[in-house]
């Protein structure tokens, strides 16, 4: 019964397989877990889908992932549709698969918790890695899409804010597929540049699957390797991305991100105003101080009454001429008493008691003769008596 | 590169117009250096507002090549 049974080559049998697995599986939905996930340098994604109890190989081909707007880790729950292939030369088989979705939103959710937590535990976040922002820059670098809302916003806000600055805007795919590359390349680009102060990250609102490429780990890691600080912008104040917590500062919008990277033209104005009053205040005090100065001197006692001191010294002479002219009256007067004694003493002598006893004085040329050889013969002589005298012509 | 010019020069004579406000309000400065610094502060207070007040925001756009090969690549297969 049995004895005419087909013996296949294992080619044929392959074959076979191939031919039935293939028309049966020929386009299918599968949920399972992502383990393995490799991307190739060529662009196709190698991976594992699993669940408790069984595993199955996945290839998804460049062109198709190109359309799928997260890149897959291991561990996120994910739904693929394709179609089961066969490949002979290894005898196995795989799902081909033509498109992705995560099996829900709360797998978005996770995978961004789990991306999150391994950087946080690399460093990637650490705020002693925060570089401040330049506080008057130059050239600003906007990496954003092109024909959206938040480059106009931004411009404006510029505008508005600091026109003194350059913005050097790079054109970015901000959403879907090859979003994050295309972010990644302009941070790339614009670190070559030499003069650029401050890089903006920014996007518009949108739902977490719009924000997606602001999750990727190559974007954080774009970043944290940028030489240039990043401002990120991204979605709205709700919104919270991985590039948010890499960046160096974070704004809820890409407004704001513009206004925490200028300067305010107002405020610059004020300070400068503020700056010129400060300067005139210090001026007039200064002036004041020295008028100050001037008023004193001139107030002093001297200044005030500039003959006092010569008054002074007049009182002081009249005080020494008084002492000095008091001293020389009492020698006056003491010298005044010692002539009174010997006047009294001379008067005793008095030549006219003399006279009146009977002698009299001969007088030559108005001299007493008191010695002989003084009377001269030839010279008429007076002769005084006391009670007169006579002139003797002694011709 | 003009335009990088104005505002470092912006910065630059802010910076000296600070440190001329902090020289004088130190009133460490005699009188006749306080006179002439209060004039280069008044003049530097005055080119400063006119370059904010003249300034027009310059804007340019990056090429960017890669990109779009990539996006070419994508709609080729």
């Amino acid at each position: 019964m049995n004895e005419e049974k087909q013996i296949f080559t294992v080619s044929e049998l392959t074959q076979s397989i191939k031919f039935v697995l293939e028309s049966a599986f020929d386009n299918i939905s599968v949920e399972g877990e992502i383990s393995n996930f490799k991307s190739h340098v060529s662009g196709h994604w190698y991976f594992n889908l699993k669940d408790e109890n069984a595993v199955i190989n996945c290839t998804m081909w460049r062109g198709f992932n190109n359309y799928v707007f997260f890149t897959p880790q291991d561990g996120m729950k994910i739904i693929v549709s394709g179609r089961l292939t066969v490949y002979p030369p290894r005898g196995s088989y795989q799902i081909d698969v033509r498109s992705m979705k995560p099996a829900g939103e709360g797998e978005l959710q996770a995978a961004f918790e789990r991306l999150k937590q391994k950087l946080k535990s690399e460093g990637l976040f650490d705020v002693e890695r925060k570089r401040a922002i330049p506080f008057f820059p130059s050239k600003i670098g906007v990496i954003t899409a092109i024909d959206g809302a938040a480059i106009r916003d931004m411009i404006s806000v510029a505008e508005r804010r600091f026109p003194l600055v350059e913005l050097i805007i790079a054109p970015t795919k901000v959403q879907g597929s090859g979003a994050a590359e295309d972010i990644v390349d302009s941070l790339t680009k614009l670190n070559k540049m030499k003069d650029i102060d401050v890089i903006i990250l920014a996007r518009g609102g949108g739902s977490i699957e719009d924000l997606w490429a602001f999750n990727e780990e190559i974007v954080a890691r774009a970043i944290y390797k940028s030489r240039i600080p990043v401002i990120t912008g991204i979605g709205h104040e709700i919104d919270f991305t991985i590039a948010d917590f890499v960046s160096d500062l974070r704004a809820p919008t890409p407004s704001v991100a513009m206004e925490l990277a200028t300067p305010d033209k107002q405020e610059l104005k004020n300070a400068i105003e503020f700056l010129d009053q400060k300067m005139e205040e210090s001026l007039i005090e200064k002036i004041q101080e020295y008028r100050q100065r001037i008023d004193d001197v001139i107030d002093s006692y001297m200044f005030r009454y500039p003959l006092e001191k010569v008054r002074n010294f007049y009182q002081k002479i009249d005080n020494l001429f008084y002492k000095i002219s008091q001293q020389i009256d009492r020698k006056i007067l003491l010298s005044e008493r010692e002539i009174q004694k010997y006047f009294s003493i001379i008067s005793s002598y008095d030549i006219e008691k003399t006279l009146k006893k009977g002698f009299t004085l001969i007088k030559q040329d108005d001299k007493f003769v008191t010695r002989k050889q003084m009377y001269l013969s030839s010279k008429p002589v007076t002769i005084k008596f006391y009670d007169g005298e006579i002139n003797l012509d002694n011709k | 590169m003009s335009k990088t010019k104005s505002t470092k020069s912006f910065e630059e004579k802010l910076k000296r117009l600070e440190q001329i406000s902090e020289m004088l309000e130190s009133g460490e400065v005699q009188l006749e250096e306080s006179i002439s610094l209060f004039e280069e502060g008044i003049k530097l207070s005055k080119e400063c507002l006119t370059i904010l007040e003249n300034a027009e925001l310059k804007i340019t756009q990056l090429k960017k090549e890669v990109s779009n090969k990539s996006t070419d690549e994508g709609e080729d297969e």
